[in-house]
């Protein structure tokens, strides 16, 4: 019932840090005791993730991370290390999340995966979902987290990063995200369950939307650095704790919308703002979402 | 000796005249190549290059064929690496244009293709970056957040990837948009 999560952190030549997650009073997320900036990306899904774990009781998350401002090093740091640290800790779960997406690093961290952790089970979010799709691996994960300028990437078998997506493909005039889901399934740049974040968000299983959650609506969530993250941590969380893929995304959804409306949330707000909310929100909804109260 | 240092061209690049492909190691190479390209008055574009050249998050930059090798000079000369040409553009795809706005009453969000920045209006003030999934972003969001757009660089300076060069859209659209506030270092 272990969550792996495999990404970097932004500081320049950042050593490797590998250990489990916890949270300072402040806020301030550590890794083996190591703390690691407060930013969008990963430190806000670690948190949330970290919030899951400790609201049902579950292993803390674990962390293998490296620093990396978007030159690769870190990223390449980390897949070194991937296999050896699955071996010794033996997830359940393993999410890749900020890391350059670089399709042959991608290619054989996930035929190594498939060999000495073949059960575990894959996300992918942020630049871990770019390189598994555009390496043609996303059929090889169970859960994806795209937003709506993202899904249309997945659905679009010819692009290798986000940035290259045709404009009618963007959450704009003529965005539907039932067809992206349906497109990105047959064309193999889907996992097997995706969590579209949105307005309204949409949770697909195999190309066939099975929930929609658009209660409670808080559009300043879109303004806010860090909240796609933060629904990546706690889908990912609910995952390793044994919740089915469609109901940990589902849960994750609702808990990151009342959060935003919990904490007032503004655009100047920001993502640690709404971990620090996630406590009192899961003790207050999860039974009543249909989630574990406790494992 | 200026005779073959700059470009003084006066049309852009035509659909009739065969292009090729610059190929970079990294997406900053790419970028500080198409600074000093149009510093000596290249026309260019930058591009995805064609499927079988890609290897992840990828930028090359296509001009005309007939002058690679000045382009290469110049290139050299300022100390960009370049991991290859090709005489082929075929197959490229162009980096997404499209920009989108949410007026939050105080505040301001642009949408870059995969990126948003968010400005406080009355200040100019920079609250918030989202989106986009490489390592950059991250570094980006704690250089830029809590700083004048008209004081931060421009993200495509500071960054290295694509997710970077879209903030770089969001943020100078933000500029735009705002009364006043002039890009940082254009």
């Amino acid at each position: 019932m272990t969550l792996l999560v495999i990404a970097t952190y932004p500081v320049v030549d950042g050593p490797v840090l590998e250990g489990p997650v916890t949270i300072e009073p402040s806020g301030t997320i550590a890794i083996g005791g190591t703390r690691v900036p407060s930013s969008q990306g990963t430190s806000a899904m670690l948190g949330a993730a970290a919030q899951v774990a400790t609201h049902l009781g579950t292993p803390p998350p674990h962390a293998l991370v490296a620093g990396d401002i978007g030159r690769g090093d870190g990223t390449r740091h980390v897949y070194e290390r991937l296999l050896d640290t699955v071996e010794r800790i033996r997830p359940s779960v393993i999410a890749f999340h900020y890391m350059q997406p670089v399709m042959a690093l991608m290619r054989k961290a996930v035929e190594g995966l498939a060999e000495v952790a073949p059960d575990a089970l894959l996300v992918a979010d942020a630049g871990g979902m770019y390189a598994a799709k555009a390496a043609g691996l996303a059929s090889r994960f169970e859960l994806m987290t795209p937003d709506v300028g993202e899904v249309g990437f997945l659905a679009d078998p010819k692009v290798t990063h986000p940035a290259y997506v045709s404009h009618y493909l963007f959450g704009n005039e003529g965005f539907d995200p039932v067809k992206l889901a349906a497109s990105a399934h047959e064309t193999g740049g889907a996992g097997r369950v995706l969590l579209i974040k949105g307005v309204r968000d949409h949770i697909a299983l195999e190309g066939e939307i099975a929930e929609v959650v658009d209660e409670p609506c808080v559009p300043e969530l879109e303004a806010i650095g860090g909240t796609g993250d933060t629904v990546a941590g706690l889908a990912s969380a609910f995952l390793a704790a044994g919740f089915p893929t469609v109901d940990a995304a589902r849960c994750a959804c609702l808990a990151n919308r009342e959060a935003g409306r919990v904490m007032g949330a503004t655009p100047a707000m920001h993502a640690s703002d709404l971990v620090a909310t996630l406590p009192g929100v899961l003790a207050d909804n999860l039974c009543s979402w249909g989630g574990a109260c406790v494992v | 000796m200026a005779l073959f240092s700059r470009k003084d061209r006066k049309t852009a690049p035509g659909a009739d005249e065969a292009l090729g492909l610059f190929l970079f190691d990294a997406v900053n190479d790419a970028l500080a190549a198409e600074k000093v390209l149009k510093a000596a008055g290249y026309e260019l574009s930058l591009v995805a290059p064609p499927e079988r050249l890609r290897a992840g998050c990828d930028l090359s930059i296509a001009l005309p064929r007939v002058e690679h090798i000045g382009a290469e000079r110049v290139l050299s000369d300022a100390g960009v690496h370049v991991r290859d040409w090709v005489a082929d553009a075929e197959g490229t795809a162009e980096v997404c244009d499209l920009v989108t706005t949410v007026d939050f009453g105080e505040w301001l969000m642009v949408r870059a293709g995969n990126m948003k920045i968010v400005v406080e209006k009355a200040t100019g003030v920079i609250v918030n970056t989202s989106g986009g999934g490489c390592p950059d972003i991250p570094y980006l969001n704690l250089a830029l957040v809590g700083k004048r757009l008209d004081e931060v660089p421009r993200p495509k300076d500071l960054g290295y990837t694509l997710c970077g060069l879209m903030l770089d859209r969001a943020y100078q659209e933000a500029c735009a948009q705002l009364d006043g506030a002039e890009g940082g270092a254009a």
